[in-house]
């Protein structure tokens, strides 16, 4: 594990490339020394044969200048004295190199100062005979003598010269074995330093091509994510640019040109050809923009027009932020993409806002406004018939009687459509100040609003204790108000009214009713009625406004009561369901968040 | 002030309401005078002269043309010299709103102008037989608007 961390480590082939170096160098010496000591040895050789060629040469004159002077003795013919004559020239030549090539040999010195002696020795006697000879006073007795004399001597200058020769012989031979000796051992080492070498060298071989390979795999990827790049940048509209912040150069990738509308690379790439296409209203926004962007290093997304190729205008929106590369260069990358379609529906929808919210006032303005109005001559007739009812009663007929009852009882309705349909848009009018409101004392108002209806009734209503929460108070008033309202309404008509409030702390993802499975925490207040109840089918139905279950001759409603209920929890971000069973009663459920805001 | 009768002054540009205002009033057993008026400029006339006999009782509506109730009101509560009128709020609006606002410029009562006879007798006669002394400092925003 350890060992293959060290592979891949980058020291790896660089301690191997110094090893390598190393090896080599220690071959080429190991080899030059053994080539060196080759060369010597070779020198050796020679200088041993020269030795003994030249000692051999030495006493073959020795030989001649003997032949010669034995020739003349025997004939005394004087030219058999020429070979003497010259041989004695040529032994002291020859003498002399063999001193030459000793000289740094103490041992072959020394054998050769004998031989020097022997070799004078026997001149000299050879002389001495060839000159006793020519005296003619000399006896055979004494030639002989000195004949022997002569020979002894020549004896003793083979051995001498035999003694050199194997002397040298013996030299060569010593340094034959050194030199076997080291040219055994030397190869070895160099193989297997070579072996290592080469094993080093095949291993960073394969390292290296693994590390080709992978260099290969990476840039096939990056070619193919530059490509992705390219496509994406088409497909979702957008460029890429660069900008080196030391040496102010560009870069804009293909797709900036083409949004606008441009070849790739049809410009050079420089932020004065870039503002060329800038629409002049948004110049100098841009130039602040993007003095600021080079300052700060980042640029939050900054949109602006800018006028193509074909003289269409566009909008762009740039944003860019400052990075730092590994050669510590300071490179500011941006994106521009052409925002055209988001901007313009976003201009549409922010206008069809302005519209909606100004009809939508209107519209509540309109509904305030005609039910408060409406309410004016609605009360007159109420209180003129109600005069009349006082005053002129006796003097009606029966019908007369009857017709006043009938107006009575239209008009009535007529003043509590007006009211639901006044609170109804009173639910909805933008204003709504949320308040921490105790909504025991809400429940408590709703109750008395309600007074005359319970006790008129019997009603008995049962609430758990309420939470303390943020709240538009008199809508959550209003929502107690007509929760009750509705169960007194919609009782049986023998049986008291029993009106049970219950509520609970409940978290959303629990509630299976809650749309939103979310951790948020709601109030559960439900309020559960013994009254004629509802097909369950109706249950979504009965939050419409001005739907009715019922016909307005059997129960009095107007269909506004539950939507106002439901238009006041959806102001409070809540939820509200009815549940009914016919002839047992109803329940409506309300969940208000705890945490409105 | 002359004690023998409440002096009670209305403000009212609708002349059906102040009919039956004044009708209410005679048919009503108590010693009362009544004055009207058809808008906030006139009353505010007749309140700002010196001379005038200040009610013990205004009823003052809130929709009237020229000078509305709300702006007479603010009058009012400005001047030391109406401090002891007893201001009543006359409306066909029950709104939150109106309600509020009246109640923080200092009005003593909201009436919603009711739609029987009947009923409109009673609540002017209880109206002005309050003793105001006492009432006003028992006054808190929830027996504010006077409930029928």
């Amino acid at each position: 594990m350890k060992l293959s961390k060290i592979y891949k480590s980058a020291i790896f082939l660089k301690s191997i490339f110094v090893v390598s170096i190393f090896a080599i160098f220690f071959i080429s010496a190991v080899t030059f020394k053994h080539i060196s000591l080759l060369d010597n040895s070779s020198k050796w050789v020679n200088h041993s044969y020269d030795i003994n060629l030249e000692l051999e040469r030495l006493m073959s004159y020795i030989k001649d200048a003997e032949t010669g002077q034995r020739g003349f003795l025997i004939t005394k013919d004087s030219t058999f004295l020429v070979p003497y004559i010259q041989s004695k020239n040529k032994i002291n030549q020859s003498f002399a190199k063999v001193k030459k090539y000793t000289k740094d040999n103490p041992a072959q010195e020394n054998n050769l100062r004998k031989l020097e002696f022997y070799i004078s020795k026997r001149q000299n006697y050879l002389s001495l005979a060839l000159h006793l000879s020519l005296k003619k006073s000399i006896t055979d007795k004494e030639v002989k003598e000195k004949l022997v004399i002569g020979k002894q001597t020549m004896d003793s200058i083979r051995n001498q010269v035999d003694k050199m020769i194997l002397f040298e012989k013996k030299t060569l031979k010593g340094r034959e074995l050194y030199y076997k000796d080291t040219i055994k051992v030397t190869p070895i080492f160099v193989y297997i330093t070579l072996l290592i070498t080469l094993m080093l060298i095949s291993i960073s071989y394969i390292r290296i091509t693994r590390d080709l390979e992978k260099l290969q795999i990476s840039n096939n990827s990056l070619v193919v994510l530059n490509e992705s790049n390219n496509l994406a940048e088409i497909v979702g509209s957008f460029g890429s640019w660069q900008l080196n912040v030391d040496t102010k150069e560009y870069t804009f990738s293909d797709n900036s040109y083409r949004l606008l509308g441009y070849e790739p690379k049809a410009f050079f790439a420089s932020q004065e050809n870039f503002m060329k296409y800038i629409h002049p209203d948004d110049l100098s926004a841009f130039r602040d923009a993007s003095s600021k962007m080079i300052e700060n290093g980042t640029m939050s997304p900054f949109t602006y027009r800018v006028i193509r190729k074909d003289k269409k205008v566009r909008y762009f929106r740039t944003t860019a932020r400052i990075v730092t590369n590994k050669s510590g260069e300071e490179i500011l990358i941006g994106t521009t993409s052409d925002v055209t379609e988001e901007v313009l529906a976003s201009l549409s929808l922010e206008q069809q806002n302005i519209e909606l919210e100004a009809s939508n006032k209107e519209l509540v303005a309109f509904n305030y406004v005609a039910s408060h109005d409406l309410q004016e001559p609605l009360r007159k007739i109420q209180t003129f018939v109600s005069r009349l009812a006082d005053k002129e009663y006796d003097n009606l007929s029966e019908s007369g009687k009857e017709f006043m009852t009938r107006i009575n009882n239209s008009v009535e309705r007529m003043r509590i459509l007006i009211d639901d349909l006044l609170q109804y848009s009173r639910t909805t009018k933008i204003e709504k100040v949320f308040e921490s409101t105790d909504l025991n004392d809400l429940f408590e108002n709703a109750k008395s609003d309600l007074l005359q209806s319970i006790e008129e009734k019997n009603a008995v209503i049962k609430n758990e204790k309420l939470p303390t929460m943020t709240v538009i108070p008199f809508q959550i008033q209003q929502l107690f108000a007509n929760l009750i309202g509705n169960s007194l309404k919609y009782s049986k008509a023998d049986i008291a009214p029993k009106i049970k409030i219950s509520c609970k702390r409940v978290i959303a993802f629990e509630e299976e009713l809650i749309p939103k499975k979310t951790k948020d925490k709601f109030y559960k207040i439900t309020f559960t009625d013994n009254g004629i109840g509802f097909e369950q089918e109706y249950a979504e139905k009965i939050f419409i406004l001005f739907n009715r279950l019922h016909n307005k001759n059997e129960y009095v409603g107007t269909g506004i009561g539950l939507a106002i209920c439901k238009k006041i929890v959806e102001n409070h971000k809540g939820f509200i369901f009815a549940e009914g069973k016919p002839n047992v009663g109803a329940t409506f459920t309300i969940y208000l968040p705890e945490d409105n805001h | 002030m002359d004690k023998d009768y409440i002096h009670i002054i209305l403000a009212d540009d609708d002349e059906d309401d102040r009919m039956l205002f004044t009708d209410a009033f005679e048919e009503m057993k108590i010693n009362t005078k009544v004055n009207t008026f058809n808008d906030g400029v006139e009353l505010m006339d007749y309140l700002n002269n010196p001379n005038a006999v200040l009610p013990n009782v205004l009823f003052l509506d809130l929709n009237m043309p020229k000078k509305n109730g709300i702006e007479c009101l603010n009058e009012i509560k400005k001047d030391d010299r109406f401090n002891d009128i007893a201001i009543a709020i006359f409306s066909t609006s029950s709104s939150e709103e109106h309600i509020e606002e009246t109640f923080v410029l200092g009005a003593n009562i909201y009436i919603k102008k009711p739609s029987d006879f009947t009923t409109l007798k009673k609540v002017l006669s209880d109206v002005v037989t309050i003793n105001w002394q006492y009432y006003t400092s028992g006054l808190n925003r929830d027996n504010f608007l006077l409930r029928l």
